[in-house]
């Protein structure tokens, strides 16, 4: 009876070490099917399991905080230069070197000190309906405020993070002072109040409700892609525009991740970072969740491709990340809901 | 050393409101039956749970057979006091059996065949399988008593305990009761809005009005020399003569109006009579109440009820003289 | 006035004095503690009611008007629209007679098992389905008159769907006032020549006031609770005030304030609800209930009577759940699978723990106090039961700020585990089992409780041998309660829960906010039936006349 007791004390004694051998535990902000697939598929690869927390960057960052050094979390995913560079200055992610990081992520995509690592890149670009908007209509995100546009723009809420970056880039660009008035005209110009995800505004432009619509790329991606005939109809009827060409260039997004103050399994997170910026991975995003790879030039995808090449605005991603708070307390001064 | 003494109780339920209970003291004997008698707001309910340990008092101290129970530094749990209690409502707990609710009791289990007497004591033989809700209302409230009974109380605190019954059994409820408290030799508290249940068995009673202890005595005591119009009142109507009318009488009470005194006289201790000093008046009413009438008699400055035992004539707007017979 | 507080002030401690020295024990202490713990959630976040925030200036000067504008509106109409849906339909099932009222007289009651957002995702296109008629005026009438129309739109949608979902809370305790309460006075009524309508106005209704009132609060608190429909539409309420604050200006304090506003505002409805209540208490006749001799309604009236019953039905009921159904018969293939069994097991499992242990703690807690009378650990409990009227999240924040401390100076991680994602729920939901274990108690056991003490018997004697089987049911129903609203819940959920932790509300929220809305049917669904179960039992709870 005692030895068995003793064994079966040390089996669970064993059991214990293996399992934290062999983990890897995750807070993720992205809820896309890509994701699930290469995590199976880099369990496969390393035998290396991936327990995952889903919730929203800022709760992830928050709970990271209160756990302190003791937080379980080994690497921290979320959508968003901001947020990362919130979860950067708010310690909870640890600078990390890596060769192969430093390879397959280009610097503007990545944070100076390796805090965090671009993963994927989205645009944020002028939606339109094809039927009433010559794309020689357009140019540049400030044209949208002007008056010719009343009535015309429609935009998801100033709580989502994409337009808070895209109303950072701007404050980049042009101060403080000339992105408030924008923010102004815009929402002056908008068909409806701010409501609905970035497939809303795309359905709002194609229904007629209005003619353009601010929204990121991979969600036009998903609706042409949907099996639902209405969203494919949905995405026929509208045209991709990259604005500020002659410019500083379209507003691009990352979603990245960083490895955690706190990891105890800081060499299978790196791993895992360097796994989900290989181009074997890469090309699952562009493929599954219709994003661009963060080297966008490596783009596979043929939907991506047919939208066209862009020049993208080459701000550094943790700019946006810093007049973050700004940008949101703009949107208030501005009305935007 | 009494077996029970309460001194200067005082319990007040909520602020800038009349304390409910304001510094009553008594004491009682061991074996004695002690009646709390008032009407509803007396204070004296919340007494009898004060004494049971279900409420704490402000002031004043409860000892019970020398061990104190309340005092500003000792409070002892109801669980723990020597008191058994019976519930006007009986409380009789109704997912357990008449025999369960008798047994449920520290130390009732012990002894069954004391359990045993006091079912048959108590008339409720038969019934220990039942469910209260399968007996009547009088035999609940039996169960409940030898419940009480059950753990050999050293004080049995009864609340209102024949309020519940018809008119007709409440009188052999008393003799019954009274012949159970002296076979177990137990020591009585009960609480009664009723006088008559307070005379038939109290060997002394306590009279409560507005939280206080307003005449303390044998019912004799109490009935012959009540302290006050308000006691005097609770046996029935009373005439208040003012004492001037009536000399040499050896028992008044001021008057509530404050002018002087007055002299309480039963309805009963009136005779037709013209021994000095007489009453003389009309009659207003007459009343047949079977086993006397009640006439009611104006004199020049009062208004007379008396209850007339004797088998004369007597009609409305007749004169009639009378006069009182009061005890020495 | 200074002495009357005076006299108050005294009085109140010379209690406080006798507890301490007299009713300090085991079971108050423990009590008195567990009370204290389970507020302190709620304390961290009132804490912050006055503390300094960076942008709290900014927040008062732009949105604060807007969150305050939003959610008085929402809570105003959804209240109004609750009343006026559960009222007339109680009036008509209690008091009158007409084909099909014993069919409606418990489906009325059904839409409380279908949670806010559900209700909200299963309508999520009724904007849209508003969407040629807004173009239409887009096009004949002015691109401004359609952005008036678009924006007005949001709060009657809104309100609609909420109205439709938690009328029943109203409804309930109406249909109860009128059957029970005013029976009598209603017989009495109509016998003093009053008709049926000048007897509702004159009689039922006002005898009613206090009940409904009731539940008028509970429809109020659950209307400011709710994130995942005012999200969807974009109604900005504090909730959803709190979350941007939180998650988009990154600023923790500054929502922390907006909480503890919100939080204030609940507890300012809580006393106001209780002073409207005050004084209008009503007791029940101590006659036994007779059955009731109904109003018979002529054959229009009737038909009038089941339109106005088969309404909020529908739009409550009736059309999200096939909504739901219908969008489930194709997705279910997709999303049934391995996992959904274990995230279904998860839900059932988190649930049933949090009922047990809430179960349990509400007995402990309503017992004590009034066992041993005290009104201390009374005082503690009714803190302890504040959870209800505060929303999840901010329970949610405040037991992160509690846990950080507690990593700080222990080094214990407290979050992610499932003791505290049940003892987030324990706190969220004490109060839907404290109320029937505590007015049970009262009803039944409180003089049993005197008896058992008076016989000699202990605490737990007198608990386990007297209370626990005289409330088997309330305990039963307390627990059922518990089980259905965590089973419902979700912004804890969220926050709090452990690695690769998903329930059906999780995914369901997952799904729908990747906008695969049809797909989330599938977990809402089973939400919806897991709930069912246990509000069909309360409805024959309720109509069960009390022993």
């Amino acid at each position: 009876m005692k030895s068995f007791l003793k064994s079966f004390f040390a089996l669970g004694l064993l059991a214990g070490v293996s399992v934290s051998a062999a983990e890897l535990n995750v807070y993720s902000h992205r809820h896309y099917d890509s994701d699930a697939i290469l995590f199976k598929q880099f369990t496969k690869e390393t035998g290396i399991k991936i327990n995952v927390v889903k919730a929203s960057a800022d709760q992830l960052i928050q709970r990271l905080i209160s756990e302190g050094k003791n937080s379980p979390a080994d690497v921290l995913l979320t959508v968003d230069a901001g947020r990362l560079h919130r979860a950067k200055a708010a310690g909870v992610l640890q600078p990390v070197k890596s060769r192969a990081l430093a390879k397959n992520v280009p610097a503007p995509m990545r944070d100076p000190e390796g805090h965090w690592f671009g993963m994927t890149v989205r645009s944020r670009v002028i939606v339109y309906a094809k039927d009433r908007v010559k794309p020689s209509d357009l140019s540049t995100y400030e044209a949208l405020a002007k008056p010719e546009w009343k009535g015309r723009v429609v935009a998801r809420s100033s709580s989502n993070i994409y337009n808070q970056s895209l109303l950072a880039s701007i404050i980049a660009a042009n101060g403080k002072d000339k992105a408030l008035a924008w923010a102004k005209a815009v929402r002056k110009n908008m068909a409806r109040s701010p409501r609905g995800s970035d497939r809303d505004q795309a359905r709002a432009v194609a229904a007629g409700l209005a003619d353009v619509a601010i929204m990121n790329t991979y969600y036009l991606g998903i609706l042409a892609n949907s099996a639902v005939a209405a969203d494919r109809e949905v995405a026929a009827k509208v045209g991709v525009f990259f604005p500020n060409q002659d410019g500083r260039g379209a507003h691009i997004n990352v979603s990245g991740g960083g490895v955690t103050a706190s990891a105890k399994n800081k060499k299978e997170a790196i791993r895992f970072l360097e796994f989900l910026t290989s181009a074997k991975s890469q090309e699952a995003f562009g493929n599954v969740n219709h994003e661009y790879p963060v080297i966008i030039k490596n783009n596979k995808s043929e939907l991506l491709k047919s939208w066209g090449s862009f020049k993208a605005d080459d701000v550094n991603l943790s700019v946006l990340g810093a007049k973050n708070a700004e940008a949101v307390k703009l949107f208030d001064l501005a009305g935007w809901e | 050393m009494k077996l029970l003494s309460i001194q200067n109780i005082s319990k007040q339920y909520t602020a800038n409101d009349a304390p409910a209970v304001n510094g009553v003291s008594f004491e009682c004997e061991r074996g004695e039956i002690v009646a709390l008698i008032g009407g509803s707001g007396s204070g004296k309910t919340t007494l009898l749970r004060i004494i049971a340990g279900l409420e704490t008092p402000d002031t004043g101290e409860v000892v019970l057979d020398e061990k104190p129970l309340n005092s500003p530094s000792v409070f002892v749990p109801p669980e723990k006091r020597d008191c058994g209690l019976v519930f006007q409502d009986y409380a009789l707990f109704p997912n357990k059996t008449v025999q369960q609710n008798i047994t449920f009791g520290k130390g009732a289990a012990d002894d069954p065949k004391q359990v045993k007497r006091l079912i048959e004591l108590a008339g409720i033989g038969g019934l220990e399988q039942r469910f209260p809700h399968e007996i009547s209302g009088g035999q609940q409230q039996r169960v409940a008593l030898v419940r009480a009974l059950a753990t050999r109380p050293t004080l049995l605190l009864l609340d209102e305990p024949l309020s519940h019954l018809d008119p007709e059994l409440r009188d052999s409820v008393r003799t019954e009761l009274l012949k159970l408290f002296r076979e177990t030799d137990t020591t009585v508290l009960f609480v009664s809005h009723d006088i008559e249940d307070a005379m038939a068995m109290a060997d002394r009673m306590v009279v409560m009005r507005e939280g206080a202890a307003e005449q303390i005595g044998t019912p004799g005591e109490v009935y012959d020399r009540p302290v006050s119009q308000h006691v005097a009142r609770l046996f029935g109507k009373t005439n208040f003569i003012p004492a001037g009318l009536l000399p040499n009488t050896p028992h008044s009470i001021p008057s509530e109006n404050g002018t002087g005194r007055v002299v309480p006289v039963r309805p009963h201790q009136w005779r037709v009579s013209d021994r000095s000093p007489a009453f003389s008046g009309t009659v207003q009413s007459v009343t047949n109440r079977g086993s006397h009438r009640e006439v009611t008699l104006a004199t020049e400055h009062l208004a007379l009820t008396i209850h007339l035992t004797e088998q004369i004539v007597i009609n409305t707007g007749d004169a009639l003289t009378v006069s009182c017979a009061l005890p020495d | 006035m200074a002495a009357y507080l005076i006299n108050i002030a005294q009085h109140r401690l010379r209690h406080l004095k006798q507890e301490i020295r007299f009713k300090l024990n085991a079971w108050t202490i423990s009590a008195l503690i567990l009370g204290l713990i389970l507020f302190l959630p709620m304390a961290e976040v009132l804490w912050h009611l006055t503390s300094p925030a960076e942008n709290w200036e900014h927040l008062r000067d732009t949105v604060l008007g807007r969150y305050l504008k939003g959610s008085v509106i929402l809570v105003l109409g959804t209240a109004v629209l609750s009343v006026l849906l559960g009222v007339s339909t109680a009036w008509l099932v209690a008091c009158c007679e007409f084909p099909g009222r014993k069919i409606f007289e418990w489906a009325l009651i059904l839409p409380l098992a279908i949670p806010t957002y559900i209700a909200a995702y299963a309508y999520f296109d009724l904007l849209d389905q508003l969407t040629p008629v807004l173009i239409w005026v887009r096009l004949n009438i002015s691109p401004e008159a359609m952005t008036l129309l678009s924006d007005t739109m949001v709060y009657p949608v809104t309100i609609v769907v909420l109205a439709a979902v938690l009328y029943p809370y109203v409804y309930l305790v109406a249909r109860a006032a009128f059957a029970r309460q005013s029976s009598q006075c209603i017989e009495a009524a109509r016998t003093l020549g009053h008709g049926p309508q000048s007897t509702f106005w004159r009689v039922a209704l006002p005898l009613a006031r206090p009940a409904i009132v009731g539940g008028v609060a509970l429809v109020i608190m659950e209307t400011l609770n709710d994130y995942g429909a005012v999200e969807h539409f974009n109604v900005p309420t504090f909730t959803t005030g709190i979350f941007r604050t939180w998650l988009s200006m990154g600023d923790l304090q500054g929502a922390l304030r907006l909480a503890a506003c919100l939080m204030a505002l609940i507890l300012f409805l809580l006393v106001l609800e209780k002073w409207l209540r005050f004084g209008a208490r009503f007791h029940k006749s101590s006659q036994a209930d007779r059955p009731f001799q109904r109003y018979t309604l002529g054959q229009a009236k009737a038909g009038l009577a089941i339109l106005c019953c088969l309404l909020p039905l529908v739009i409550g009921f009736v059309l999200p759940l096939s909504r739901l159904a219908y969008w489930a018969s194709f997705n279910a293939g997709k999303v049934l699978d391995a996992s959904f069994l274990k995230l279904t097991l998860n839900s059932i499992g988190v649930a049933t723990a949090a009922g047990l242990a809430t179960v349990v703690l509400a007995l402990f807690l309503a017992y004590t106090a009034r066992y041993f009378g005290s009104r201390t650990v009374g005082a503690t409990n009714r803190l302890a039961i504040l959870g209800y009227a505060v929303p999840g999240a901010v329970i949610a924040m405040g037991i992160l700020l509690i846990a950080g401390q507690v990593t700080r100076t222990t080094g214990w991680v407290l979050t992610g585990s499932l003791a505290v994602l049940v003892l987030a729920y324990v706190i969220r939901f004490l109060a839907v089992a404290w109320q029937p274990i505590d007015s049970g108690m009262e009803r039944n056991c409180a003089q049993l409780n005197n008896a058992a003490r008076s016989l000699g018997a202990n605490a737990a004697r007198s608990l386990f041998q007297i209370n626990v089987p005289l409330l088997r049911n309330a305990l039963v129903a307390a627990g059922l309660f518990v089980f259905v609203d965590t089973m419902k819940e979700l912004p804890l959920t969220l926050i709090l829960r452990p690695f690769d932790f998903e329930t059906l509300s999780t995914r369901t929220f997952d799904l729908a906010k990747q906008a695969q809305i049809p797909e989330s049917s599938v977990p809402a669904l089973c939400i919806i039936l897991v709930s069912l179960l246990p509000v069909i039992w309360l409805n024959r709870q309720m109509r069960t006349p009390e022993k």
